[in-house]
Order: structure tokens, then sequence, then C-alpha cells
């Protein structure tokens, strides 16, 4: 029988099921080998912890498996998930909230979002100020940490700890922030024309 | 907070331009990641949610991050 025949949330439901969670154990470590075979830093005994955690999560979401794809492939993007998750904290910096706070509130001025980034090109010295005028004026402070975080590409899951939020709730912050300062630069007459042409979007 | 590099400027103002009111948070794409991915590396045709998964992946570079990972392992498995 191959990987494939395997009836996998059956197998793994079963009371006898070892044999179904060691196969699936093994398609998962294959995959993560694939995912991380770049990463210099991740040794083998980091890869089967990871596995091992992955398959903890995936036997408990079982329930979530909806069949839209094959199960193996719905286990290795929970695998990832995990694995990856784990490496990013390893990038966290050394950031507190007040610090991002900080941040956020200086991310209007001109010295943070300086008219030199837009290399002198008129129409995007306009879009840039336009942006900060929009920052200052239509974002909340947690907004503002938000986006301050991301443009210094502090993981998004520190950014979420230091808010003390969730993923999920920090994201829609995000989008909010992205929506409101869109609809200002239209608000200032600066079509999404404008800016794809002067910013190569 | 350091001045921001020409790249981070122009990254900001295309994550502003990407932005759609209607968007995946990170754990409704990472739902669609096992069946966006099979359809995408079949070649099949984009539908709505992928294209939703998509846009998201432009804005969110984590999820990103994971989502190639997952194709580099369906390609590694084929």
């Amino acid at each position: 029988m191959t990987e494939a025949d395997i009836n996998w949330p059956q197998a793994l439901r079963a009371a006898e099921n070892s044999a179904a969670v060691g196969g699936l154990r093994g398609v998962v470590l294959d995959g993560l080998r694939i995912a991380l075979r770049d990463r210099s830093d991740v040794g083998e005994a980091q890869l089967e912890d990871f596995a091992q955690e992955s398959l903890v999560r995936v036997l408990d979401r079982l329930d979530q498996f909806a069949g839209r794809s094959k199960f193996t492939t719905w286990a290795h993007s929970i695998a990832v998930n995990t694995a990856f998750t784990e490496l990013r904290r390893k990038r966290y910096q050394d950031v507190s909230l007040d610090a991002l706070t900080a941040d956020g509130d200086q991310l209007a001025e001109a010295t943070v979002m300086p008219d030199h980034a837009s290399d002198g090109d008129e129409e995007r010295a306009r879009v840039v100020a336009a942006l900060r005028r929009a920052i200052a004026e239509k974002l909340s402070p947690k907004q503002r940490s938000v986006i301050a975080g991301e443009l210094q590409e502090l993981p998004f899951d520190q950014i979420v700890e230091l808010l003390g939020s969730n993923r999920n709730a920090a994201y829609k912050l995000a989008h909010d922030a992205r929506r409101a300062l869109k609809a200002h630069l239209a608000a200032e007459g600066i079509s999404s024309e404008v800016v794809r042409n002067a910013f190569s979007v | 907070m350091k001045p921001l590099t020409t790249e981070q400027v122009q990254g900001f103002v295309r994550m502003v331009e990407l932005t759609r009111d209607r968007e995946l948070d990170c754990t409704e794409c990472r739902s669609l990641f096992a069946e966006s991915a099979e359809k995408q590396l079949a070649g099949l045709p984009m539908d709505e949610a992928l294209a939703l998964v998509r846009q998201h992946l432009s804005l969110c570079p984590e999820c990103n991050e994971e989502f190639l990972a997952l194709e580099e392992i369906l390609r590694g498995s084929r």
C-alpha cells in the first residue's frame, strides 16, 4: 500500500494507530528535511523535535481536516508552520513595547521617513509626504506601532507578543491601518495608477 | 527609530497599494495552504480562494515563507 492509498484520518483514529502515527511521523520528517535543507543552523535532532511537535498538532486537529487536499499535504502545512514559527523566534530582537510605541510615534516624522527615500522623484515625494500626514492623522497609536514593527522587519509573532494581542487581531490592526492610508491617498487625489507608476508596483 | 531606507519606504508604499478591503488573515490563509499549493503545482486555474491566498502572501512575508516551503516539499515529494 502506498502513502497515497492510506486513509490517514481513519488510520490515525483507530484504537491501534501506532503504525499510522509512525508512518505519518516519517512523512512529516521527510518534508521538513526538504523544507529546511538550506538551513545550516537546523540539525537532525531539531528536525526530529519539529516532526514530533507537528505530529501532536496534527493529531489534535484531525477534526479540522476537511478533505480539500491530500491529508499529507495538510499535515506538511502544519509541520511547516510549527517549524518556521519556532525558527522565527530566534530572530526576535531586543525590543520593548515602550520602544515600539515610541517608534510608532516617530513614524510620521520626516527624519524617519525622509524625502530622500523617494529618490528625488517628485511624484514619489508627494506620495511619501501624503503617507506621513496620514500616519499622523489617521492611525491609532497601536496601528502606528504595528506598522513600525513591520517596517523594521520584526517577526510578526514578536509584534503580536509585544502588543499582548493575537496574530489575527494584530493582522486586522495592520490591515485597517493600510486601508486607512490607502483611503487617505485617494482622498488627496493620489490614485492607484499614480502610486503604481511612481513605485513600479 | 532609525531612518527608513529607500527600500523600506518603497516596500511600505507597495504594501499600502496592494491592500484590498477583503483580505484573509494569517489563520484563514494557512487553512487554505494545502489545497492552494496542490492547485498551483497542478497548474489549475486560479480560483477566488487561491487569489485571496496569493494576495495575502504578497503582504505577509511569514506566510509567504511557509507557503514557499510547502511548495518545495510537494515538488520534492513527487
